[in-house]
Formats: structure tokens, C-alpha cells, sequence
């Protein structure tokens, strides 16, 4: 039977930071600043290609998660290279959470050659084989259906590979996330929906899209167990996610997650996102995941100014890094306009097709 | 022993189970009741509920879940059990599979085997008889066949099995247990079919009739009283293939006869007729000694089910021979 919990019952909460626990049994304090620096680089990350996006520096669009970190961080921080991630459009920072080479990630903003798609997915759509990530399309929640076949092969394989799938709370209108979620129930299959409910799909409120206050409760209607988190709080998403994780792998079958969170920006950068009051903007970004991580991290004595700053200078390097390799790499040739289609080539049928007509 | 187009399906599928432990199905009512029209019978009790999928009445996720499956490396041959509950799984098809391989830049593909059986003249009415083909052979990245004899629906469904592409393999259900096209195969891995060309069911030199499917049982019938009424000679070309399309064997073949006629149980507008009927006009402009025909349905949503309705709807022998006397008239 479902079951629905509104506060992660046994989460230290973050932003809770004045009752955090500090003698957290389940967490180690290395988890703990990973968890933390894994995020602050994203948000690094992100920052640098919405700097990049601004200034013409690559074509194209970017749907950043700035301030939803937490989400991803805390679900995918510990995947297994065999574990799979199906992500949506902002979900780009879960190739760096799983470990994708900034290199090929920067390569992908650029459209180079050298991009895991070859240039041909927008921006933001960056997926990675040999991680198993999948290359995500813009038709919302497609990627759960995609995610959940994953998980039937791993199933039919008898391997404890799991899935993690996520989706926004808009594209829990859509059918196939229905589709996606019924037929996992049914299969038990295993795999972690993760729903990030920014509360805006595009311009559109939480409101117009259900009548549900916790979309967890939509678990109940496939049998299997649904919660909503904190998802502002990484630590308390990273053990509602690590509780998912190990009943998918153990046969327990799938979780629909629901982390409430909010992105600061647009839904993309050429969004001012004016269907948002000041105010709402400005509660949320005070309740920033990294902020609230590093309160709860120094009061356990494991945070310190220079050592945030140690990561920025240094990650810093490793986005220049990256940034000037991606500038540098080759554009693809126009003819791989026609690569990568079938298993088999079409160059030749496209590009010399036999006339019959000798006058012409 | 002769077979049926059904029993060619059923031994294909058998063979490429025990071959292949990848390979599995999924599909409504494929499983304890062995397909709507038998085509999986006796399967679930040879592979096991595992490998034989009773699916959840949702054609999306009969399509998708195939397509994650693909991609982490198995072999799914999923099933619609009539081409006209496609529909919830357009994005699937047309968004996913058909774009996977080319929007991951080769890195991630899916090799599916989508059965859908298809087709009217049996009654079915508007939404049992559609034949919507062209639908996807309008989509780049998906292989579209469409075998019209018994050899051809057991080499063709082995071999798509086995491509590495995702393949929509039409079914006619008019062909399932059509008598007169029943014949002897080998079993085994002797018949992995062609799934490139077309293929000449009937070589003629005074004009050309391309058509697929069912339609090239009428095709044939045309050809064979013309030939008997005024000794006309007619090429009929079966497509096989309705994407990518086998432009070469059909622009070769009316650069002998001169004259082409194509037969579609598909509506006539941006049908597969319609593609055809321009590259010929662009590649072989000079060969073509009349106007090209077609001979399709009315431009009406699908088939009505009362019969005087559906006859008008669909092509037939007649038909075909009034198109042919005005081409070689002409």
C-alpha cells in the first residue's frame, strides 16, 4: 500500500539547522560535505553556462535547475555507473553528478563534433552512453516511459540495476506519465521516480495541473509506495532517495518521489518568468539548498569558508578548462548532417540519386 | 506441410525466441489468449510470462517500455493489435525510436520489431481496418515493411528481428489465412528475408504496377486478366519495403514499361503513391510514355463498416483494370 509522508521522518533537515542531528548514524560526514560540494558545483556549473548562454557563446537554449540542486544531487549522488538516468530538460547537471566529463558536457552546450550526440541534440540535452544516461527529447515525461523499459531489461536480466527517472509536476498531466508509472506497479519494477515539483511548468501553476496538494498521493492510485520530501533539503532527499533505491534493487519494486523545490530563473533563458511574483521568488531563494547545507554542515563543525572557497577556485579551473576545450573542438562537417541515422548509411541514396532521364 | 501467412508469423517469432533469449513480446492479449487473431499462440506456454508480456491496455507504454528495453540491450518485439490503436503511441514511435539512434549521435539505439496488423475489407469498420503505413514511412529513422506472401512474413519478420534499426512491420490481417497464398518454408535460419527492396511478383513490359500488401493479391489478378483479355504484359512490383523506399527497382522497371500504375488500400492524399509518383516524375521524367495512376482510397477518415460503403472504399480488381486500360490506352 502507498504510503505518504509529509516530512522525511528520520531526515536531519537542513533547514531545520538549528535542531540538526548531529550525531547522524546513517550519514557520515564525508557524504555529508560530498553531498554539499557536489552541489555548489553544480550550481558553478550551471551559472557558467547561463554566463556562456548570455553571451552568444553557444546557440540554442538553457533550462537551468539553479536552486531545485538539491533533487538531483541527493537522488543520484551514489548511482552505480550500470544504474541508469532517464532526465528531462533540466537535467543537465545529473551528467556531472554521474560523472560525464565536463569536457563532453561544455562539448554539448557548443554542438561540437566532439558532443556525445555529435552535435545534434539542443543544448541543454545531454546524454551519455556510457554512464547510461539517456539522450533526452523535448516531449515532457517521455523519458519516464524510456526509463521504465530500461528497467524491465534490467528486471528480465535478474542484474539490481535500477533506474532513476525524473520528470516536473507538469508532465504528471501528461498520459504517459500515467502510462509509465501504471505499468511499473504492475511489473514492480525497479525504478525511482523522481517528481520535481518547482511549482511552474513553463508559465503554468502547480494549480492548473492537479488538484492534489502532494503528488505523491498519485502513488496509491499504482500500488506502491510514494512520498514527498523536502526537496530544498539534500539531506533529507538523499535518504528518501537512498530508501528508494535500495527497494528497487532489492526487488522491492518502484517510488514516486515528490521533491518540492523551485527554480530561481525561467523555465529557459529567454523566459523573464513574470507570471511570478518578487516575493515568491525571493521566499524561495532563501531557502536555498546550498545556504541551508552549509548551516547544518557548520554546526557539525564541517564547513568552513576557505574550504567553499577552495572548491570554487578550483572547480573554476576545471570549468575554464572545459569551456576553452569545447571553444577549440570542431564544429561537425555538414555532411554528418546525414550520419547516425539507421545502422546503415544513406549518404550515398541521398546525395546520388540515378536519373532515368538522360536530357536532364 | 503448406503454411499460412499467420502460421509464418507464429514460426518466425518461435525461432527468433529460441535463438535469441533477448528477444521477448509484449502486448494486449498476446499472452493466455495468444493474439486477437492467433499470431502468439502456444508461445506463452513455451517462453513463460516473462518473455511473453499480457500488457497493460496502453499502447504508449507497450511501444516505450520496448524501446528502454532496446536500449539496454534486448530484443522486444512488441505488438498493436490493430494499427488503428497506434495512436497513443505516436510519440513513442516517431519521437523516440525513430529519433533515438540520430539524436544520441549513433551512441544509444533501439532495435524494436513493431508488429501491427493492419488493413480493411473484412467488415472491421472505421477503427479495425485503417491501413495508416504511410504515417510512419514518413518518419526517417524507422525501417517500414510490409510483406505481402507467406515467405515474406516469416524471413522478413526473422530478419527484422535481427536489424539493428527499429523496424514497423505491417501485417495484413486480410492475409492472415488467405488460401490461395499458403506455401511450403524451411524452417530455421535458412529464410532471413531481404528487408531492402522490392521484389517482381510478375514480369511484364507494357507497364508497371507498384503496390504492397494485400493489394498485390488484386494486383496480380488484374495483371493476369489483362493478359488474357488483350495479351498485355504487366510488371507488378511488390514494394516490401515502405521505408526506406527501393527507388531504383521502380525507376528501372517503368524505364522499360513506360507506363505506371500504383495500387494503395491507403487514402490517396501524401500517400505512398504520392512519393512514388514524384520521384519518377523527377528521376525518370523521360521514360514515362503516359500519365502515372494511382488507384487508392477515397479521401475519407477510414472504412465504413457497412459493406456497400467499404467495397466503394476499397481498390479492387476492377479498378485496378479500368487504371491499367486508360494507361495503356493513352
Amino acid at each position: 500500500m502507498a504510503t505518504k509522508v509529509k516530512e522525511p521522518v528520520a531526515a536531519a533537515a537542513s533547514t531545520n539547522h538549528g535542531s540538526a542531528n548531529s550525531d547522524n548514524a546513517l550519514i557520515g560526514n564525508d557524504k555529508l560535505k560530498q553531498l554539499y560540494s557536489t552541489m555548489l558545483k553544480c550550481r558553478l556549473l550551471e551559472e557558467r553556462a547561463r554566463i556562456l548562454k548570455k553571451q552568444a557563446r553557444f546557440k540554442g537554449n538553457y533550462y537551468a535547475a539553479v536552486g531545485q540542486e538539491a533533487t538531483a544531487v541527493g537522488s543520484t549522488v551514489d548511482l552505480r555507473p550500470e544504474d541508469t538516468i532517464a532526465p528531462s530538460h533540466r537535467d543537465f547537471i545529473a551528467n556531472f553528478i554521474k560523472g560525464v566529463p565536463l569536457t563532453a558536457m561544455f562539448s554539448q552546450l557548443y554542438g561540437r563534433s566532439t558532443s556525445p550526440d555529435k552535435g545534434r541534440s539542443a543544448p541543454a540535452h545531454c546524454g551519455y552512453a556510457p554512464l547510461n544516461i539517456i539522450t533526452p527529447s523535448s516531449t515532457i515525461a517521455a523519458q519516464l516511459n524510456i526509463g521504465t523499459g530500461v528497467a524491465l531489461a534490467n528486471q528480465m536480466k535478474k542484474n539490481d540495476n535500477v533506474v532513476v527517472a525524473f520528470s516536473g509536476e507538469g508532465s504528471t498531466s501528461l498520459g504517459f506519465w500515467h502510462e509509465a508509472l501504471n505499468f511499473a506497479g504492475v511489473r514492480n519494477l525497479p525504478i525511482v521516480y523522481i517528481c520535481q515539483n518547482n511549482l511552474w511548468a513553463e508559465s503554468v501553476s502547480v494549480k492548473l495541473q492537479t488538484k492534489v496538494e502532494d503528488i505523491s498521493l498519485k502513488a496509491i492510485g499504482y500500488g506502491f509506495p510514494g512520498i514527498t520530501v523536502d526537496g530544498n533539503d539534500v539531506v533529507a532527499v538523499y535518504r528518501v532517495a537512498q530508501e528508494a533505491i535500495e527497494r528497487a534493487r532489492s526487488g522491492g519494486g518502484p517510488t514516486l518521489i515528490e521533491a518540492k523545490t523551485y527554480r530561481w530563473y525561467g523555465h529557459s533563458e529567454i523566459d523573464p518568468a513574470k507570471y511570478r511574483t518578487a516575493e515568491e521568488v525571493e521566499e524561495w531563494k532563501a531557502k536555498d539548498p546550498i545556504a541551508a547545507m552549509e548551516r547544518y554542515l557548520s554546526v557539525k563543525k564541517l564547513f568552513t569558508s576557505d574550504w567553499k572557497q577552495q572548491i570554487t577556485d578550483e572547480f573554476a579551473k576545471e570549468l575554464d578548462a572545459a569551456v576553452e576545450v569545447a571553444e577549440k573542438a570542431p564544429q561537425p562537417e555538414p555532411i554528418e548532417c546525414l550520419d547516425y541515422l539507421y545502422s546503415f548509411d544513406i549518404r550515398e541514396r541521398e546525395l546520388n540519386r540515378k536519373i532515368y532521364s538522360p536530357q536532364f | 506441410m503448406s503454411v499460412t501467412y499467420l502460421d509464418a508469423i507464429n514460426a518466425a517469432l518461435t525461432e527468433e525466441m529460441r535463438r535469441d533469449p533477448g528477444v521477448f513480446l509484449i502486448g494486449e492479449d498476446i499472452g493466455v489468449f495468444g493474439g486477437a487473431f492467433g499470431a502468439t499462440k502456444g508461445l506463452l506456454d513455451e517462453f513463460g510470462a516473462d518473455r511473453v508480456i499480457d500488457s497493460p491496455l496502453a499502447e504508449g507504454i507497450i511501444v516505450s517500455a520496448s524501446i528502454g528495453a532496446a536500449m539496454a540491450g534486448l530484443r522486444p518485439v512488441p505488438e498493436i493489435q490493430f494499427s488503428d490503436f497506434i495512436t497513443p503511441a505516436m510519440d513513442a514511435i516517431t519521437q523516440q525510436a525513430a529519433k533515438l539512434r540520430y539524436r544520441s549521435g549513433g551512441s544509444q539505439t533501439c532495435p524494436i520489431t513493431l508488429r501491427v496488423c493492419y488493413g480493411g475489407g473484412t467488415g472491421g469498420g472505421l477503427y479495425h481496418s485503417q491501413t495508416n503505413t504511410t504515417w510512419f514511412a514518413h518518419e526517417p529513422g524507422l525501417m517500414v515493411v510490409a510483406p505481402a506472401t507467406v515467405s515474406d512474413a516469416k524471413g522478413m519478420l526473422k530478419a527484422s528481428i535481427r536489424q539493428d534499426d527499429p523496424v514497423i512491420y505491417f501485417e495484413h490481417k486480410k492475409l492472415y489465412r488467405w488460401p490461395a497464398i499458403k506455401e511450403d518454408l524451411p524452417e530455421g535460419d535458412d529464410l532471413l528475408a531481404d528487408l531492402f527492396h522490392c521484389a517482381i511478383r510478375r514480369p511484364g513490359k507494357d507497364a508497371t504496377i507498384v503496390t504492397y500488401g494485400f493489394m498485390l493479391q488484386l494486383a496480380l489478378q488484374a495483371a493476369d486478366q489483362l493478359a488474357e483479355e488483350n495479351g498485355a504484359s504487366i510488371e507488378v512490383i511488390d514494394l516490401r519495403v515502405l521505408n526506406p523506399l527501393d527507388h531504383d527497382t521502380i525507376l528501372e522497371s517503368v524505364s522499360r514499361t513506360g507506363r505506371l500504375c500504383i495500387v494503395q488500400e491507403d487514402h490517396r492524399t501524401l500517400g505512398i503513391g504520392s512519393e512514388i509518383s514524384a520521384t519518377v516524375a523527377e528521376q525518370a521524367f523521360d521514360c514515362l510514355d503516359a500519365p502515372i495512376v494511382r488507384v487508392s482510397a477515397p479521401d475519407i477518415p477510414a472504412i465504413p463498416a457497412a459493406e456497400p460503403l467499404e467495397q466503394f472504399y476499397m481498390p479492387n480488381v476492377a479498378k485496378i483494370v479500368d487504371a491499367l486500360h486508360r494507361v495503356l490506352q493513352y
